[in-house]
């Protein structure tokens, strides 16, 4: 026994009796304590489409789908649902029993209400929005959705884990505006959300939900039944990964969601610490062109640097030498699920042609200009791409105009449409969750000249393989698509995929049940004083 | 004396109008947009430009800084536009770790400081000074931030004697109060240590040649008289005026220390809000900590009257 733990326990057995440090022990074993991988600032998970309000929010809401490890998405709050022949009327029943935390039964109601607030932030829900006919509620556990034109991806919009889900909210509070925050946290989710213990910056508090009705079904991922075999949870904020690889090894957290790939190798030396991977879905590093403006409003400079990048290099840089936790990727879809295609991607493979995207950079026109190159020095990942891309340049004989500036400044500054000279920009970087790529709806892909994430990429063929996903009827009519897709996209070079990479999560062994996804699932999650 | 107080009292007031004009223009030309943080990578421009109207940061600098200036003058320091809470909730949430912190660091680094630099004045040129002239740049020369993760590595993670990180609120009771404090304190107080004891050095120094000293000794006064009764009294002007100068450098190395140190402090709350562009809440805390830092030294330029009796206002 060490000093500290025979002081503690000398005092409490003086001043306590044995008792005490048993109820203690019970106490501590009802309180899980996860280090989330950003503060939970906020918790409007429609208004604050960041992942940490998703993660939270799944706590606290519920949703009508929820997508399972095997990335389908299975019946959650809906009980039953009857699309007609003709795919134009979908009708959709409720579980019986569903109530909100503060009591209220979950209506009809409340599910358009939400769906109709969730639709103004989430691109799928516009999507069924410009084809609805009405969206109603025919009693308490019913509603229909009546379109103008099929929607075949019905059911994964509603399920889909990409920010912002579709969590149900009580009528009253989904009415707020999309673009103004709620001001109560009432969902029908496993865990209440307790705003009074709430210190932003530092510590956001859940409570089990008594009145929670979990399915029958074993969770998985954001389906099935959603038993929290804890009483509560803490989530902890520690800006600081070191900080935070301590207080795990220390036993003063139990939980940490996203470890820095440099702390792996002590935490695996710990013994009463768990490391494993987080999520199979992984990460992509993504680095954007502005293409409205030269050199890299011609395709061929674009191709320069595909041509010339190593993308190994990008994913050394952060993640490290362990081969296991990273892969190049020849495309856009996160590999090792059902759309990932390579078709197209030959020009990442092979040596890297220096030379040859050097020629191909003076056939575009590249005139000498200073090539403005953004990373955001707080992100460990951006700051360390953005170093590998300024090296890539020089050795292209592109003048580097490096802005390392925080997060903050560059997402303000890749939003200006103005000449780079001028407070615009030419490149910057930014990572994206697998579970983001697995099928063409994210922004970045978007190719229709007003998205401003990929530097208002414009490119007709890209756009008409997207609209033919969202319209394919089957599995083989998608992967046709994705793959006309990916070809279209690298031949445009839309942005550049500097690969895909896997982080680890470590828990104190005194937890159980940690499952790998794409958000620290507590459901199912137990834990021994 | 009572008119000194007021007219110092009544001078805050145009120093905090000049704080706020700057803090305020300042953010209003610093680059970044809370709306386009809030509004994420799937938004389009049109969403963008509604979230930042919705906030209202699409007016007139005028405009806003008036309003504010008219909350300010009502007590109310806004909201913060991602936690939608009042700013001073968030500021009084966040203030007693802060000031615990640097209260905690003001005893521990003074009763250290001003013996080692008595001692150093009095040994001087020896190696007792040389020792204690270098523990004081090393002090200064070593980042906050370095000193904590080792002082975490060996007293928390090795001999597991105190926590890594966190904050007890003194109401839980004053050992976990204070046991969340000690690491924090001693990281955070070696800059502040290495400053007094070279001000009082340099202080006592100076005293010690002055002839009444001499007259002391041969008075049959012993040593600990004659440093700490008749010398060091004498010296506490400038190292007074150097502990409140050094409160600034208290509250620059809080930001650091309750990151190392996990505690939801003010200087974390500074950080995370100049991060995300959450300007109402930068605004409350820089005018917070300017208010501290005028009060500081108000009550340093008071205590000059107490040490030096010839000093009158």
């Amino acid at each position: 026994m060490d000093r500290r733990n025979f002081l503690k326990t000398a005092a409490g057995t003086v001043a306590a009796g044995l008792a005490t440090p048993a109820i203690s022990q019970r106490v501590a074993a009802r309180t899980l304590r996860l280090v989330p991988h950003a503060d939970v600032s906020n918790l409007d998970p429609i208004w604050n489409v960041a992942y940490i309000a998703r993660n939270a929010g799944a706590l606290v809401w519920d949703m009508l789908y929820g997508i399972d490890s095997r990335l389908q998405p299975q019946r959650q709050m809906v009980e039953s649902e009857e699309v007609s022949a003709d795919g134009l009327t979908w009708t959709f029943r409720l579980r019986p029993g569903l109530r909100f935390h503060d009591g209220e039964p979950v209506r009809a109601l409340d599910v358009v209400a939400s769906i109709n607030r969730w639709a103004v932030r989430q691109p799928m829900g516009q999507m069924i929005k410009a084809r609805e006919n009405e969206l109603v509620a025919l009693d308490d556990r019913t509603f229909r959705w009546s379109l103008k034109k099929p929607y075949p991806k019905m059911l994964l919009a509603l399920g889909r884990a990409g920010t912002p889900c579709c969590f149900i909210m009580p009528a009253r509070i989904a009415a707020t505006d999309a673009f103004r925050q709620i001001s109560e946290q009432v969902g029908s989710g496993p865990m209440r959300f307790v705003k009074d213990e709430w210190v932003p910056g530092a510590r956001a508090v859940f409570e089990k939900f008594a009145g929670y009705v979990p399915r029958p079904e074993p969770p998985s991922w954001f389906a099935g039944g959603k038993r929290m075999l804890v009483d509560r949870m803490e989530w902890v904020t520690m800006p600081d990964p070191a900080t935070a690889a301590a207080a795990l090894q220390s036993g003063e957290v139990d939980w940490w969601e996203l470890t820095l790939p440099d702390l792996v190798p002590t935490l695996r030396k710990n013994r009463n610490v768990a490391v494993d991977i987080s999520d199979p879905l992984g990460w992509f590093g993504f680095l954007l062109f502005n293409h409205r403006f030269p050199p890299f409003d011609d395709v061929r400079a674009r191709r320069a640097l595909l041509m010339a990048m190593s993308q190994q290099d990008y994913m050394q840089a952060f993640v490290g030498d362990d081969d296991k936790l990273w892969k190049p990727v020849p495309g856009f879809f996160t590999p090792d699920t059902p759309l990932y295609t390579e078709e197209g991607g030959e020009i990442f493979k092979g040596p890297r042609r220096l030379d040859a995207a050097k020629r191909l950079l003076a056939e575009s026109g590249y005139a000498g200009q200073p090539v403005t190159c953004m990373a955001a020095q707080d992100m460990a990942h951006h700051k360390s791409w953005g170093d590998v891309t300024a090296d890539l340049l020089k050795r292209l004989d592109i003048k580097v105009d490096f802005v390392a500036a925080d997060w903050g400044t560059v997402v303000a500054r890749r939003a200006q449409k103005a000449p780079p000279r001028q407070g615009g920009w030419h490149i910057y970087h930014t990572s994206f969750a697998g579970a983001d790529c697995l099928d063409p709806t994210n922004a970045f892909l978007r190719a229709n000249g007003n998205v401003q994430v990929n530097g208002w990429a414009d490119s007709p063929q890209v756009e008409a393989e997207i609209s033919a996903w969202y319209e394919a009827k089957d599995r083989d009519e998608e992967k046709a698509a994705v793959r006309r897709l990916n070809k279209a996209a690298i031949d445009n070079v839309v942005y550049a995929p500097l690969g895909f990479y896997l982080r680890h999560q470590a828990w104190h062994k005194n937890i159980a049940g940690v499952v790998q996804g794409p958000l620290p699932f507590c459901w199912g999650v137990s834990k021994t004083a | 004396m009572l008119n000194y107080v007021i007219r110092r009292i009544l001078a805050t007031i145009p120093v905090m109008a000049v704080v706020a004009l700057f803090v305020f223009s300042l953010l209003y030309i610093a680059p970044g947009d809370p709306a386009a943080v809030i509004a994420g990578d799937q938004a389009t421009p049109a969403d963008v430009e509604r979230i930042r109207a919705s906030l209202g940061l699409d007016r007139p600098f005028l405009i806003r800084f008036g309003e504010w200036v008219w909350q300010i003058l009502h007590a109310d320091l806004g909201t913060s536009i991602f936690t939608n809470l009042p700013v001073a909730a968030m500021i009084a949430q966040r203030i007693e770790p802060t000031l615990s912190l640097m209260a905690v660091t003001l005893v521990f680094a003074v009763s250290i400081a001003v013996p080692i630099g008595v001692v150093a004045a009095w040994r001087a040129d020896t190696i007792i000074d040389r020792a204690i002239m270098a523990f004081a740049v090393l002090g200064f020369s070593v980042p906050v931030f370095v000193i904590g993760y080792l002082l975490a590595y060996v007293f928390a993670l090795q001999l597991d004697w105190l926590p890594v990180q966190g904050y007890t609120p003194l109401s839980e009771g004053l050992e976990p109060w204070i046991e969340n404090l000690i690491l924090p304190a001693l990281a955070l107080g070696c800059v502040y240590i290495a400053l007094i004891a070279r001000t009082t050095r340099a202080a006592m120094l100076e005293v010690l040649q002055q002839d009444y000293i001499r007259t002391a000794r041969a008075k049959g006064i012993g040593q600990p008289g004659i440093l700490f009764v008749h010398a060091l009294k004498n010296a506490a002007v400038p190292i007074v005026t150097v502990i409140g100068i050094g409160i600034a450098l208290l509250i620059g190395g809080a930001v650091v220390t309750e990151t190392v140190f996990a505690i939801p402090g003010v200087g974390r709350l500074t950080v995370d809000a100049i991060l995300r562009r959450d300007y109402p809440v930068i605004q409350g805390v820089v005018l917070l900590f300017s208010f501290i830092y005028v009060v500081v030294n108000l009550l340093i330029d008071l205590l000059y009257t107490v040490l030096d009796p010839r000093i009158r206002y």
